[in-house]
């Protein structure tokens, strides 16, 4: 938990973060709007006191009300993950700009928040389905989407009748418990 | 000789010498008794009895090209003729054959997941599959007999691996390696595998596990074995899904 | 009970649902400016379809191939064909029954593959481990790691062309999977690491085998690496191909064996400890050339500070119990955890997401093999076909991992 990472951040981007920086064990949370995803993340990247030169992982989030993009990097000059949340993107079009053009390698990994989630990623050259095949229709990460076995409340529930294995009359209701809203 | 099953009186009577066996003497039922055979005119030799091949002697035999066949639609239909009822006498030549095809069965290398990892340390000197003959894994599946499925099978690689299938010459058999091409395994509920490839392909042996031990594999890979030997198995008549032949 | 009726390839109106993606299509229709630029033939080139089924892709790789003659002008790799859709199952399975889940993504090095998930759980629960567990789990993953890269070493030499290689490695990897058999009761997939510890505690079996294979490892190793190192085929095939400069690897978000073998000495062990990491003492093997003979050369040097490792835990392993006491259905804070382990090919991370209910809300894996098989688009082009393989392999992708 650095203190003095988060005096730093608060510093330098007071002004677009969306919600007070968080931490917990080691990592530092910040959020930001989808359109200042270019920005921040450039100043991250270049700016020398900061230097988040190492893209971690790059994922998108459907908390069931709105989608995320997260970002997670490493840098050399401070002991903790730096986790940046794009948030706030609608969940029928979500869109935010692409990191292809500071991390080449962002690329797939854009592509497969588009394939899971149906998040566009403005800027990158590439974005097509990358794990599912090509012409599949539907977001399978997103939390409308559900598994066979929960078909019934899917939106596309039933239509490839191979992935809908029996279910016998007595059976209970899925025992999923979920809330609307993730922490 | 008689291409229809049942007629075992007619077939001992135009034998061409050799004992007859009782499995062609015994028939098959009515119920699975397989349709017309795709045959290929043999232009090489003839037969010297005139009742040999239907009766049809080999100039009026019709000409089939592979597009008519594909179009005539009969590929596709149950009636694989290299085994169940033999519509020949088998001779001793015939379990030559069967066991050449037993003891040299080439796999083809279509490990997809985990359990390719499991199956390449059955071919290796640990566990050597080379002992039963199965040694060399063709990577063309012109060359293979044998489809180890190794690994969940996902609905975007079911296409190549149909068509894989597809591209081995008969005979051909198919061992399902691993829970996940058994049933679907542990990925029962997901939304891009496919639940067993016993939906896609006529799986002769399965072997579970997750994955299951070399040791597992050579025991399917002995089973397979068995079936070639006893000319028995899924591949034969061409069915799909999990229902196991008899005496296995 | 009855069998139930399936499907028969009799039937007219069977449909078999398998999504050919136009994959038989000599030439798709190109849906981005990316592919618009692939798919624009010029005079001369061919596309060459290295196809899902090779014996040579370390499992369901599809990488089509613009060749001009025998060099690679541009390639377009295709994945997904062994897309399980693990993070979906997760998101419907308890926080333990997720663990099985993560399993057989990298399952090479299952261990690491169940380490990353279970850290972020033990974060987000806020479970304190006891230290003989984490010893453990650091001896049993230097050995998966040392079983890995004993893998590597032979699948690189196979697809160069070399059997021999490879039936050795199976000879070492069997043997270290004895007794991890042993320790964990599988051999591939080993379910063995829980939230708060490990399953069960060292045993005889399992001691007396690690005892008598570490007297004679070193000597393995040297063996087998003497038949590679100086054989002129493999080094002249694999010297100066696929050279990967440090600033290129940074924006690539390359990490693990294949970044330090381009010059950064980067291991998260010791950049962001975890575990007992801290207290053992290890170097970090790193080179300067970038190219695949580096980046095989340094993972043979990574399994001998494996070995300083394991010996290292065997001296230091602490008493004590070997799991945390947790309930059976753990139902953590809402929060999020991301905890990031130095897999055998290299940053393995998960990213959870707890909604304060019984299954995780999100639970993102990043797999390194993922983000390295980008490389090949940048690598690849320039060399001859007989060179995409030497890349392929140097970079050591796990395709269950890369399509989880």
């Amino acid at each position: 938990m650095d203190r003095a990472l988060k005096a730093r951040l608060e510093r330098r981007f007071g002004d677009r973060l969306a919600g007070p920086v968080r931490q917990r064990h080691d990592e530092t949370e910040i959020r930001i709007g989808a359109g200042d995803v270019p920005e921040v993340l450039r100043a991250l990247h270049d700016e020398p006191e900061l230097g988040f030169t190492l893209l971690c992982d790059l994922c998108g989030v459907d908390t069931g009300t709105v989608m995320q993009a997260v970002y997670h990097l490493w840098s050399e000059t401070t002991p903790d993950w730096l986790r940046v949340i794009a948030d706030g993107l609608p969940r029928e079009k979500p869109r935010v700009p692409s990191v292809t053009f500071l991390w080449k390698g962002a690329e797939w990994l854009e592509r497969e928040a588009y394939d899971m989630f149906g998040i566009v990623f403005e800027g990158n050259r590439d974005l097509r389905r990358i794990l599912m095949p090509d012409d599949y229709v539907g977001h399978p990460l997103r939390k409308d989407f559900h598994l066979p076995d929960d078909a019934s409340r899917s939106p596309g529930g039933g239509v490839r009748p191979m992935e809908s294995p029996g279910r016998p009359a007595d059976a209970a209701e899925t025992t999923v418990r979920r809330r609307a809203t993730a922490g | 000789m008689a291409l229809r099953p049942g007629s075992g009186a007619d077939a001992a009577a135009g034998g061409a010498g050799t004992t007859p066996s009782p499995g062609a003497a015994g028939g098959t039922s009515p119920a699975d008794a397989p349709v017309e055979a795709i045959s290929v005119p043999n232009r090489l030799w003839s037969a010297e009895q005139p009742e040999a091949y239907g009766g049809v002697p080999l100039e009026d035999a019709p000409t089939l090209f592979l597009r008519e066949v594909e179009a005539a639609g009969i590929g596709r239909t149950n009636d694989a003729r290299w085994s169940g009822a033999l519509e020949i006498i088998p001779t001793k030549a015939d379990l030559v054959l069967d066991l050449i095809r037993a003891n040299s069965l080439w796999p083809l290398t279509s490990g997809l997941a985990c359990c390719a990892i499991e199956m390449m340390s059955t071919a290796t000197s640990r566990n050597d599959i080379d002992r039963w003959g199965h040694f060399p894994f063709r990577a063309s599946p012109r060359q293979a007999d044998v489809l180890i499925v190794a690994g969940t099978l996902t609905t975007k690689m079911a296409g190549p691996l149909l068509r894989l299938w597809e591209e081995m010459p008969e005979p051909k058999w198919c061992v399902a390696m691993g829970d996940c091409t058994c049933s679907g395994g542990r990925y029962k509920r997901s939304y891009s595998t496919v639940q067993g490839i016993d939906r896609i392909l006529p799986v002769d042996v399965y072997v579970p596990g997750c994955p299951p031990r070399p040791e597992g594999l050579l025991y399917g890979m002995m089973k397979l074995q068995q079936l070639v030997k006893a000319r028995r198995g899924h591949w034969s008549e061409r069915r799909l899904g999990p229902t196991v032949p008899e005496g296995v | 009970m009855t069998t139930p009726t399936r499907p028969s390839l009799d039937d007219p109106n069977l449909t078999i649902p398998v999504d050919r993606a136009g994959i038989f299509e000599p030439i798709p229709p190109a849906r981005t400016e990316r592919q618009q630029e692939f798919y624009a033939l010029r005079d001369g080139e061919m596309l060459l379809n290295l196809g899902p089924q090779h014996p040579a892709t370390h499992g369901v790789l599809r990488i089509v191939l613009k060749l001009n003659g025998e060099q690679v002008v541009d390639l377009d790799p295709v994945i997904g064909y062994l897309h399980r859709g693990v993070e979906k199952l997760c998101e419907n399975a308890d926080y333990h029954q997720a663990i099985c889940y993560t399993d057989p993504l990298e399952y090479i090095a299952s261990l690491f593959c169940e380490w990353s998930p279970v850290i972020a759980f033990e974060k987000l629960l806020d479970v304190q481990v006891p230290r003989r567990a984490e010893y453990i789990r650091v001896l049993a993953g230097e050995l998966n790691r040392i079983a890995s890269h004993a893998l590597y070493i032979g699948f690189f030499a196979l697809d160069l062309g070399g059997i021999t290689p490879i039936l050795w490695s199976f000879l070492e990897r069997d043997e270290i999977v004895e007794m991890l058999t042993a320790l964990t009761g599988a051999q591939l997939l080993f379910n063995y690491f829980r939230i708060g510890g490990v399953n069960g505690d060292l045993n005889h079996d399992f001691m007396s085998r690690l005892g008598d294979w570490m007297s004679r490892a070193g000597r393995q190793v040297e063996a087998g690496t003497a038949l590679l190192n100086e054989n002129e085929i493999l080094v002249r095939r694999a010297r100066g191909i696929g050279i990967l400069d440090h600033e290129t690897a940074f924006r690539m978000a390359v990490s693990g064996p294949n970044l330090r073998a381009s010059g950064v000495p980067l291991d998260l062990r010791r950049a962001h400890p975890y575990s007992v990491y801290p207290e053992l003492d290890f170097d970090i093997p790193t080179r300067s050339e970038g190219d695949c003979l580096a980046r095989y050369l340094l993972r043979v040097d990574e399994i001998k500070q494996s070995l300083r490792i394991i010996d290292q835990c065997l001296h230091q392993m602490p008493d004590g119990p070997v799991m945390a006491r947790l309930p059976r259905l753990v139902r953590p804070r809402p929060g999020r955890a991301y905890a990031a382990i130095e897999g055998p090919r290299g940053l393995y991370a998960t990213y959870a997401i707890s909604d304060g209910t019984d299954q995780p809300f999100r639970m993102r894996i990043h797999d390194p093999s993922f983000v390295h098989l980008q490389l090949l688009g940048l690598l690849m082009p320039g060399n001859l076909v007989a060179d995409t393989m030497a890349i392929n392999a140097s970079l050591d992708p796990v395709m269950g991992g890369v399509d989880r």
